[in-house]
């Protein structure tokens, strides 16, 4: 039987907890032979928003914006180098806009088999306000989703790939 | 991590005790360092003031965002206060502000960041729950109107 997963998506936040799910999916890209790609989406939609109920200004608009920027090059370069140490390629891919919305059209777009993201907030608000971006990816992909948890194990698997 | 997350009983304080802008922003940073949430008081202080002083936070319908970046904190620090009889924060709409959401964050959670901010902006569009949240009793009161409990 051929192997089923031939593309994976990480969703990288910045968070610890999408660090933990880029080291699970090296292993996972390791194991599989299949290709991996690191998306990071600086959220500009939510900083439009923000300058829109001018909780922001519009010198914010461009400070932070930058600063996504700047953290979505430190980010990806970090999880390269995750994965360069365990000898696995890795694509890095950046995208501006909506968060859920960009992920799922790249899902699209790459023909990705799966999608890796980090362990989802335990608090499960009933307000529509605390639905993360994350959750909302999940609901709005075609594809399969894995959702990493127990970042010690994680942790503990990466370290023994070789 | 969401706003949802930052959300106990410790951050919140209800009511507020200051009576003018200045007063009120040093209580909403002192819920902070109550709560052990941060070590340098008047760096995160100076912040929030340096933010304010660029143009106030105070939105419509009674709500203010105060936030900055700070080096002080390592991650995303929230802080909730509640003044129901109103004070006055030099609003958009000119009206007291009642309900305020203090944040906090690293420079380097910039997305973590804007993301908290935009679910405040959502919350603030419903008008009920913001009066909900003035009339609440105590801090677990606001802590379960927040987390839908």
């Amino acid at each position: 039987m051929s192997n089923p997963i031939k593309k994976i998506m990480v969703y990288v936040d910045g968070t610890e907890q999408s660090v933990t799910a880029a080291q699970y999916a090296i292993c996972l890209a390791s194991f599989s032979g299949a290709e991996l790609i690191a998306h990071y989406v600086v959220n500009t939609r939510a900083v439009e928003d923000l300058l829109k109920a001018r909780i922001f200004l519009k010198d914010e608009q461009v400070e932070y914006e930058h600063d996504m920027e700047a953290d979505a090059e430190r980010y990806l370069n970090y999880i390269n180098e995750l994965a360069i140490k365990k000898g696995v390629s890795i694509i890095k891919k950046r995208s501006r806009g909506n968060v859920h919305k960009e992920i799922a059209d790249s899902i699209e777009a790459d023909d990705v088999d799966l999608l890796v993201i980090g362990e989802l907030s335990r608090i499960r608000s009933r307000r529509d306000e605390f639905f993360d971006e994350t959750e909302r990816a999940m609901r709005a992909v075609p594809c399969s989703v894995l959702i990493v948890k127990d970042e010690d194990r994680v942790w503990e698997m990466y370290e023994s790939l070789v | 991590m969401t706003l949802i997350d930052l959300v106990v009983e410790k951050i919140v304080k209800i009511p507020l005790q200051s009576k003018d802008k200045p007063d009120i922003l040093r209580e909403l940073v002192r819920i902070l360092k109550d709560a052990g949430e941060i070590d340098d008081f008047d760096s995160v202080l100076k912040g929030i003031q340096d933010r304010e002083d660029k143009q106030s936070t105070g939105l419509e319908q009674g709500i203010a965002v105060p936030h900055c970046k700070s080096a002080a904190v390592a991650s995303l620090k929230l802080a909730i206060g509640i003044a129901p009889q109103g004070i006055d924060f030099d609003s958009l709409d000119r009206q007291p502000t009642n309900l305020f959401f203090l944040l906090v964050a690293s420079p380097e959670l910039s997305g973590p960041h804007v993301e908290a901010l935009a679910e405040i902006a959502k919350l603030a569009r419903s008008k009920s729950f913001c009066k909900a949240l003035v009339n609440a009793e105590n801090a677990q009161e606001v802590v379960e109107l927040l987390k839908g409990t």
